[in-house]
């Protein structure tokens, strides 16, 4: 039972990790309707982040942290500035945003590995290395910790899209981006709000993912996967889609490592398979998006 | 006729280069030329058909891997396993496409994506049958008429492949279909409202690019004599997708010159920068795409049409 419960810990925060990675696309899918495959190597540029804040110069948590997310909100910005918002300026086809971010992708990875080599670094949990146990629930600090930041950001996702005028109009630009436009909503500034807080949120995930898998310029495309199989299982119109997406991805994967009867290498196949069968069955994800209301 | 016989030219003069090359000049060249020929069938799927599938490179792998299992370890003769090899591929990419095409947009890259690392755990977790990690090695091509075809007469196999693969695509572009394709790559709705049956034309266009990357597998399992997972990655992928933008997507031209062009790079670079020529790709992609979207064949067209309207 013990032990049942810890997986059960432990799958909700590789679920948490996924989720974020799935809220950050989901943020910019939803208005601007672009895929964005760097969000893996945004969380992997918030790993480095992390470790040559925490590791090299050795800040306080909360400092590094700051710093990180500030840093991330920066280079989500410029992201937009660069290589979407001439695309979208100059009435270029969909496809267009979509290839050059693929190409970002590729820049992001390969300036990291030409600046930090391509050894793994470490980067320190929040709460340092310890356990905690409370009865029958038990987990590391950091799994912990993940799963409480995960909440904070999705509650305040939450309270962004229903409760404030900017979410709304968020949420209005993703149902019709004309009529958003005609109502007054400025277009470019949800764009850009959209790929900077993606990019905030992305690197969230990467900063505390981290200390588990160490940061490393490979990171990137493999949490890339995962949240966007999240996003697919959940749905891509809501934000709680991706948080009951991740977690469905995440206890699935730890389950069938765990009990089934298949080689661990197998197992890697298991999101793959997931996100095949949700394309395949349900492409509209477990959450439908709201429609328009007539 | 004269197609034809541009067609013959061209298969004699790189016939012929074949001849005049050293051992690693000759693995380079026919690398460059598989490269050519995956980047021409994936031009018609990506620029033609204006799908964005990532499993091209994947369906390489599944010919090269179905052709040595089949051969060595099925024990098939080699008609045969040429002729499964093909149907394997054409099955798997049904499976795909047919589930795959109804979605719209970024959906067909996701599943796609999905399709070429699940090939990749396969792969790794395949045993003896794909070797896991290591892959398949020491073999060779069975005698062909009693006849071993190697050195600059394999090259030849290659060329003809290459020029095969041009011949068809080229027909294909030409024909119906290939209007068909374009008509669904820029408006599906206009395209069905013509009479278009976009589903079976969608299916068609990415079940018969998969199946000639397959056929450039098989060829190429016997340029290495190995096959294994790394080579099959996703890298690979997205480097085609590269090549076909950099060049000019939707043009023949194009994929040509992007896969010479993004295949030399590295030799020309890595005395320069080492093994970081993957960020010049990036760079390349990245300005490709915002300042010269038809490509570099879009600026030698730019420059004729130049030259025509000056006198």
């Amino acid at each position: 039972m013990r032990d049942f419960v810890e997986l059960i810990v432990g799958a909700m925060a590789s679920g948490c990790i996924y989720a974020l990675v799935a809220l950050s696309y989901l943020l910019i899918t939803r208005p601007t309707g672009v895929i964005n495959f760097a969000v893996g190597e945004w969380s992997m540029l918030a790993a480095f982040g992390g470790f040559l804040a925490l590791s090299r110069f050795e800040l306080p948590y909360p400092v590094g942290m700051a710093i990180v997310i500030g840093a991330m909100v920066l280079v989500g910005w410029l992201t937009e500035r660069m290589a979407v918002r001439p695309l979208v300026e100059r009435g270029a086809p969909a496809l267009a945003p979509i290839l050059a971010l693929l190409g970002m992708l590729v820049v992001f990875r390969e300036i990291v590995s030409v600046g930090m080599g391509p050894d793994p670094q470490p980067v320190p949990p929040m709460f340092g290395y310890g356990r905690l146990e409370l009865g029958l629930v038990a987990g590391s600090y950091q799994s912990f910790t993940i799963i409480v930041v995960t909440a904070l950001v999705f509650g305040s996702a939450w309270y962004f899209f229903e409760r404030t005028l900017a979410g709304r109009s968020f949420e209005a630009v993703a149902i019709d981006r004309r009529a958003a436009a005609l109502m007054g909503i400025n277009l470019r500034r949800v764009t850009a709000l959209a790929f900077a807080a993606s990019a905030a949120v992305a690197g969230m995930a990467g900063l505390l993912v981290s200390p588990n898998v160490s940061a490393h310029y490979m990171m990137g495309l493999p949490l890339a996967i995962q949240g966007f199989t999240a996003l697919v299982i959940g749905g891509v119109g809501r934000v709680e889609g991706a948080l009951l997406g991740g977690l469905i991805l995440a206890v699935a994967e730890q389950f069938t490592v765990r009990y089934a009867p298949i080689p661990p290498g197998l197992a890697q196949g298991v999101p793959l398979v997931l996100l095949i069968l949700f394309l395949l069955l349900r492409p509209t994800g477990l959450l439908r998006a709201r429609e328009s209301r007539a | 006729m004269k197609t034809f016989a541009g067609f013959a030219l061209t298969a004699l003069v790189l016939s012929a280069l074949a001849f005049m090359l050293g051992s690693y000049q000759t693995d380079v060249y026919r690398k460059l030329l598989l490269w050519v020929t995956l980047a021409l069938s994936y031009n018609f799927l990506f620029g033609i058909a204006g799908q964005v599938a990532f499993s091209h490179f994947t369906f390489y792998g599944i010919g090269a891997y179905a052709m040595v299992i089949l051969l060595f370890q099925v024990g098939l003769p080699l008609p045969l396993a040429i002729l499964a090899g093909i149907g394997l591929c054409v099955l798997l990419a049904l499976v795909v496409a047919i589930p795959a095409t109804r979605l719209e947009g970024f959906y067909l890259a996701l599943a796609t994506l999905a399709f070429a690392q699940l090939f990749i755990v396969v792969l790794n977790e395949g045993g003896a049958v794909t070797g896991a990690a290591g892959g398949l090695a020491n073999y060779r091509l069975p005698d062909v008429f009693g006849m071993r075809v190697t050195g600059p007469w394999y090259t030849v196999v290659i060329v003809l492949l290459l020029l095969g693969t041009q011949a068809s695509l080229w027909r294909l572009d030409r024909s119906w279909f290939g209007r068909a394709c374009r008509a669904v790559r820029d408006d599906p709705q206009a395209a069905q409202a013509m009479g278009i049956n976009v589903t079976a034309t969608r299916i068609a266009a990415y079940t018969i690019t998969s199946a000639m990357a397959g056929v450039a597998g098989m060829v190429y399992a016997f340029v290495d004599n190995t096959v294994n997972p790394p080579i099959f990655g996703l890298e690979n992928s997205f480097l085609l997708l590269f090549m076909v933008i950099v060049g000019g997507s939707g043009r023949h031209a194009g994929a040509i010159v992007g896969a010479i062009l993004l295949y030399l790079l590295p030799f020309v670079l890595s005395p320069l920068i080492g093994h970081h020529h993957a960020l010049v790709f990036g760079l390349f992609m990245v300005a490709v795409v915002l300042f010269q979207p038809k490509g570099l064949i879009g600026i030698w067209d730019g420059w004729m049409a130049k030259r025509r309207t000056v006198p």
